[in-house]
Formats: structure tokens, sequence, C-alpha cells
């Protein structure tokens, strides 16, 4: 009888630790998407929290489950919806009222729900007027059209394939979009015909940049970073990397600066077409995009750290966060946001020296 | 420990995905093939087992204990494990393999959620897994097999309905393969029997339900580790396809 019983609880147990491999929206499943307005920072780290940007104090959560798990960087549009795409088993992109908040749940209310997709959404929409272009990991590209919260049940669906997890970008005429079946598509604005599409020989993760030489740039897990004519997808590497470029290069002046996941740091000059200094390493793998401000670059790497670097390639300050950073930092106000894995908390504010404001932690 | 694990299951998926052409789901049934081999003693020593236990239900001084002792259960199954101990049957070894599956099962769950890569964090925990060279032309994973994807759980929609058929499957050949390899007992309140009968039900309910729920490149796997199984049994002459009947026992 020993032995059956020492059977079953064997069977039960393989059986726990399988199930617990497939888990709902738990923090730290993949890293979370971050957004902010001038008051408020919307973080999506299986449900959406909406955090006031002066103390730090929770304002509204929406609550994620199984079904709906998020993850994406929320994206606010000009009429003040928050829009948030799910990662769970519902496959729905939701658009929540900030201002028409559940008194019951203290939960936004919903505006309106696409429901057209067939997988998770990794990518913030972009909105451009009033069309919102929405890439899918099921390889589409929906355009909603936000006149109205009827409207987005029609979206134009732009088949280009892969899954697309990074944020499509505009000059107006062609919205550019990533995949990670290693092509960079160039979409007419207007027309949504596939105007080029090019192979990089490596998943693209992050988005293109828009340079002032009317050029466009963009890392791929090919380790290179990539130049492009954006009127013919003509194409050319300009850098090759250490390892996969993850993160979208961002752009001052004539300088791309981006990271690897190996942990170097480059400064890209479009203008010499040359890296401004030897790369540096600062403390660890690079996911996160980097930000500018002021006269800074800011870099957050997976160990935890955010650095200010100078345009030199000189470290003006460093601050431990803690836990791992892949996310990449927002800036609002005078506040740089961070959003940490495995800390006890979910959110840090800094200041413009780097000094700790203010931590987030959710309430149970 | 666990991760390097999971590192060498995911190398050696990638590498096969490469060699046969970017098809994962033949990875997959290659994969389970390799198993099978290197488990081939577990299995043989299983079939050895079951088939000393079936001679044993023959054994005259086996059915006299069971006669003699059939009211006192205590006495009979102290009695069975002096017979085992002298005869040097392990009554679990026909379970052993079946056991032995749920770390691999749980270890090729993790490796196809993690090569197949669902997520940003799960891209970049793969880059760290592999050790292959020149792989970043395979990433990310053709998750596409048949009509499956092989990252989510399965189901074929008929007339609206959606049939999770390799939930079906795999609930089906488990049960064949565990019937097929339970020893046949004529002997009333055999244990031994009854734990084989009862892991003949819940077996297939419980890899059924995993196949409904987990990815479907782990219902690939349990489909082809059982069909092996299969053929490897009737190859060797010792399946019982007699089990498979109804009442088949309860007639003799």
């Amino acid at each position: 009888m020993r032995k059956k019983f020492i059977l079953v609880i064997t069977i039960l147990l393989g059986a726990v630790l399988l199930s617990a491999c497939a888990g709902g929206p738990v923090h730290g499943s993949t890293w979370s998407g971050l957004a902010a307005d001038g008051s408020t920072v919307y973080l999506a780290d299986g449900s959406v929290y909406a955090v006031n940007l002066s103390d730090g104090k929770p304002l509204w959560r929406y609550p994620g489950s199984t079904k709906l798990a998020f993850y994406a960087p929320p994206v606010v549009t000009p009429d003040g919806l928050v829009i948030i795409g799910s990662a769970g088993t519902d496959h729905s992109l939701i658009a929540i009222n900030p201002r028409d908040i559940n008194p019951e749940t203290n939960a936004p209310v919903d505006a309106w729900k696409f429901t057209g997709a067939a997988d998770h959404w990794v990518a913030a929409p972009l909105v451009v007027d009033n069309k919102l272009f929405a890439p899918n990991s099921d390889g589409n590209l929906y355009i909603l059209d936000l006149q109205d919260g009827q409207s987005v049940k029609d979206a134009t669906v732009v088949e280009l394939g892969g899954r697309l997890w990074a944020q499509p970008r505009t000059d107006g005429e062609r919205v550019y979009i990533t995949s990670l079946d290693h092509s960079v598509f160039a979409v007419d604005a207007d027309t949504y015909d596939v105007v080029w599409h090019e192979n990089l020989g490596g998943a693209v993760p992050g988005s293109v940049v828009l340079s002032e030489d009317g050029m466009l740039y963009v890392g791929s897990l090919a380790s290179r970073l990539e130049k492009f004519d954006p009127a013919t997808g003509k194409h050319q590497a300009v850098v090759d990397a250490e390892n996969w470029v993850w993160s979208t290069p961002a752009l001052e002046g004539d300088t791309l600066y981006f990271g690897d996941v190996d942990g170097n740091f480059y400064a890209f000059n479009t203008s010499t077409g040359k890296l401004n200094w030897n790369p540096v390493k600062p403390d660890g793998p690079i996911t996160a995009s980097p930000l500018i401000k002021d006269d800074h670059i800011l870099l957050a790497t997976e160990s935890g750290s955010v650095f200010a670097i100078g345009i030199d390639g000189k470290t003006v300050w460093t601050q431990k966060i803690g836990g791992k950073i892949y996310t990449t930092p927002v800036t609002a106000g005078d506040l740089i946001i961070v959003a940490p894995l495995e800390t006890d908390f979910y959110l840090a504010a800094l200041n413009a020296n780097g000094g700790q404001v203010w931590t987030f932690t959710p309430e149970n | 420990m666990w991760d390097f694990f999971i590192s060498i299951f995911v190398n050696v998926l990638i590498w096969i995905y490469d060699v046969v052409g970017n098809n994962f789901g033949l990875a997959i049934i290659l994969f389970t093939i390799l198993i099978r081999i290197v488990t081939w003693p577990l299995n043989a020593q299983q079939m050895k087992g079951a088939a000393a236990m079936q001679e044993l239900q023959s054994d005259k001084e086996w059915q006299a204990i069971q006669k003699k002792y059939a009211k006192d259960k205590e006495k009979l199954a102290q009695e069975q494990m002096r017979v085992y101990r002298e005869k040097g049957i392990n009554p679990f070894s026909s379970c052993l393999p079946t056991l032995i599956q749920f770390p691999i099962i749980i270890a090729l769950y993790q490796s196809i959620i993690r090569a197949l890569a669902s997520t940003p964090l799960d891209l970049l925990k793969l880059s760290r897994s592999i050790s292959l060279p020149n792989v970043s032309d395979l990433i990310p994973l053709n998750s596409k097999f048949l009509w499956m994807d092989l990252g989510r759980p399965e189901a074929v929609v008929i007339f609206g309905l959606a049939i999770p058929t390799l939930a079906l499957i795999v609930a089906i050949t488990t049960y064949i393969q565990a019937k097929l390899t339970m020893p046949t007992s004529t002997t009333p309140g055999d244990q031994s029997a009854a734990m084989s009968g009862m892991m003949s039900i819940y077996m297939p309910l419980l890899l059924g339900y995993f196949a409904l729920t987990f990815a479907s490149g782990l219902s690939v796997y349990f489909i082809t580790s059982n069909v092996l199984g299969i053929v490897q049994y009737a190859m060797q002459g010792k399946a019982n396809w007699r089990n498979l009947i109804p009442g088949a026992l309860q007639k003799k």
C-alpha cells in the first residue's frame, strides 16, 4: 500500500512540476512593458499598473490572468486611451479608459477590444493620426481605425510573416516593421502595400531608427548594425558587433548608440561611417535601448545597473538598481523610470544624477 | 544542474532541426528515438521484469500463498515480498520506464518552450543555451509541423468544435502501451497487477491531460515514444495483445 502511495505521489509530483512550467501572468515571466506620459507611469507586467509619476503611488491596476497577460509596452493615444496587448491565451488588444474607473475593481473600463489577432502581443503599436499600426506575433500587421470604438473591429490586415516584436516606425510615407523571420518591411502608409522586404540573415527584435541622413538603421541577431535606403530597401552592414544586437539604437545628432548582448556599447557616427570610440563594456548584457537625456546617454544592463555615459564614452554616473534590467527605461519629467526583474519592487524612479526618488511595489 | 540538462536537450534538438532542414516536428521525433535508444537498457530491464511477473502467476508457491492468505492482506503482502526477494523480482520494474519518463518529459517540455522562445526572455535564454556555431540564421525556429504549432496546445476544429486530436491519440497510445506491457494476472488480490491496472488507467488520463494543456511538441514526443514502445514490445513477441480486449482477463 505504501509503495502504491509513493507511486501516485511521484506521478502527481511530475504533474505539478510540469504544470508549474505553464503558469499564468507572473512577474518575471518575461520582461515588462513600460511607458509614461506627463503624470503617469504605465507598467505592463502581467497586469497593467498605473503609477503616479511624482511619488510612485499606485493609481489603478488592470488585472491580468492566464487568459489576459500584459507585457507589451502600453501606448497612450491622443484621446487619452491606453492600449494594451495580451500575451495570454486570449490575444486581445484592448483600449482602456483611465478616466473611467470602475469603483468596485479600481480598474479602468474597456473602451474597445480587438480580438482578430492569433498570437501574443509583444510589440507596442504605433499611433499615426487616427490609425493604429499594431504588429502581432502571428506575423500580421493590423491597422485599426481609431476614429470611433467600433471601427477597430474591421482592421486591415497586412500579412508580413514571422513574429513581429518591435514597434513600427514611420517617416510619414512608409511604415517600417521588423520581424523575427530576419526581415525588415516597408509598408506604404496609405495603401498598405508592401513597398520592399529585405532579409538581414538574423532575427530583428528591435525597431528601425530614422536618422538625420535620411537613412534607416537597425540591429539584428546576425550581430550587425545595418543601414537601409528607405526608398529601395538597399542595405549594407555598417557595424559588426560582438554578439546579438537586440535593442533599438538611440539617435543623438549624427550618432547612433546601441548595445549588444555581450554587454558592449557602441557609438556609430552616421556621417563618418565609423565608431566614435572603441566599444565600452559597462557591466552586463544589453537588451534595453539607450535613452538620450540632456547630454548623457542612459543605459540599463542585465546586471541591474543604470549608467549615464557622456558623448565621449566616459561613465558620468552609475546607479545599481538590483535585479536584472531588460526593459528600456523611460524618461518622464525630470525622472528616469526603470523596470527591473527579480527585485522586490517593480519600478524605480531616478533623478537626473541617478539618485533614487521612489520605488513601486504592487499591493497584494 | 537542471539548466545544464535543458541546454543539452536544446542543443541536440536544434542540431537535429538544422540537419533535417528546419523541421522541428521531425527533430522531436528523431530526438525521441534517440531517447528510446539511450533508455534501452531500462526498457529491456522492464520487459524482463514484466516477463518474470508473468511467469510468477503460474508459480505454485505463489498461487498457494494467494489462497492461504486470501483473508489476511498484510500477511499476503509480506509473503509476496518474500517470494519477490527469493526469486529476484522487482515488482516495480514494469513501472520504472514510465517513471523515468517524467524528468525527461519535464526537461523536454522546457526545452521545447525554450527552443521555440515565444517571449523575449525565452529568446534571450535560448541564446545562452546554445553552444552550436552560426545559429543566428536558424533562430527563431519554425514551430509549424503538419497542422500544428508545436509551441501551443493542439486542436482541430471540425464543424465548429475544437477536437484535441493529439490528446486523444496520446491517451489511446499510452493506454495500448500500458495494456500490452501489463502482466496477465489471474490471482485475485494481486497487488502488483492491481498497480499495473491502475497505471494503465491513470497514465493515459494524465498524459492526455498534459497533451491537452501543453505545447503540442510534447504530444509529438508522447505519441512517438508510445508507438516505439509498442513496436519494440511487439517485435520481441512480449506484447500481451489479449489485454486490449476488455474483460479478457475475467474470462480466462
